[in-house]
């Protein structure tokens, strides 16, 4: 794998926030972000379903490999040079339940999290 | 020659021939560790090798130096064996400790340069057909 596809909400704050971390972090493998429902994201993924992508962050390998939400941050940690090691810690079986609710709590609330962090 | 003298000789014998020889297994064993880490590149493992061996025998030697006195009178055999054992085991706790220190320093190395090209965490969800951006230019 050398390459990930991130599609990401460019209507959160706190997305745009996390991409530009994500961007500032040195990686191993290259993370390129398209928005959500976006022409492009629209005509590189003809099949996927592009409504569940608007309701989590999704990853997509260049081998057409597609992570939802909790995986999909797993996903962009393993790409990063510093945090590689905290994805396996995280997606380690006694990790990986509190890694799913921490996720998915975080993404329901993302435009609520956005006006206590004042992200946007 | 009188007894503190002799003790001072005997101490130093022991102190340095064991600091040479972890020093000599540091240098043996560790070259694997080190030739891995750096992708099998060995000039380069051999010269971190030759330094970090180097660092060893300074701190060794180094504390061997100065832990060298004995600050109260050693006239009988008796005292001169116990202040030896004394003076000695300090040294292979130091020396142990940085043993172990190295040997951190080895496996760290190796974990750092292994986890380049170690796989994804998790499995994908699902495969899904994609085409490339480029090839859209009708």
């Amino acid at each position: 794998m050398r390459k990930l596809t991130v599609l990401y909400d460019p209507e959160c704050g706190l997305c745009r926030r996390v991409r530009e971390w994500l961007i500032a972090q040195p990686k191993f493998v290259e993370l390129a972000f398209v928005p959500v429902k976006s022409e492009e994201a629209l005509f590189r993924y003809p099949r996927l379903n592009h409504e569940l992508t608007q309701k989590d962050v999704t990853v997509i390998g260049d081998d057409g490999g597609v992570y939802w939400g909790p995986k999909a941050w797993l996903m962009c940690l393993w790409a990063l040079k510093k945090y590689r090691e905290w994805s396996y810690r995280l997606s380690s079986p006694e990790l990986l339940p509190t890694t799913r609710r921490v996720v998915s709590m975080i993404s329901q609330n993302r435009y609520r999290l956005e006006v206590l962090g004042r992200f946007s | 020659m009188n007894i503190i003298v002799a003790t001072y000789l005997v101490y130093l014998a022991i102190s340095i021939g064991l600091t040479v020889w972890v020093a000599q297994t540091l240098f043996k064993n560790g070259r694997v560790f080190l030739v891995d880490a750096f992708h099998g590149n060995e000039p380069l493992a051999d010269s971190v090798n030759h330094l970090l061996v180097v660092g060893f025998y300074l701190i060794n030697l180094g504390y061997v130096s100065l832990a060298l006195e004995v600050g109260y009178e050693v006239s009988t055999a008796r005292q001169s064996i116990e202040a030896l054992s004394w003076k000695v085991g300090l040294v292979l706790l130091v020396l142990g400790g940085m043993h172990f220190f190295n040997l951190l320093i080895f496996s760290r190395m190796r974990r750092r340069s292994a986890i380049g090209n170690a796989p994804p965490p998790v499995g994908p969800d699902q495969y899904t057909v994609t085409r490339e951006p480029e090839t859209c230019a009708n």
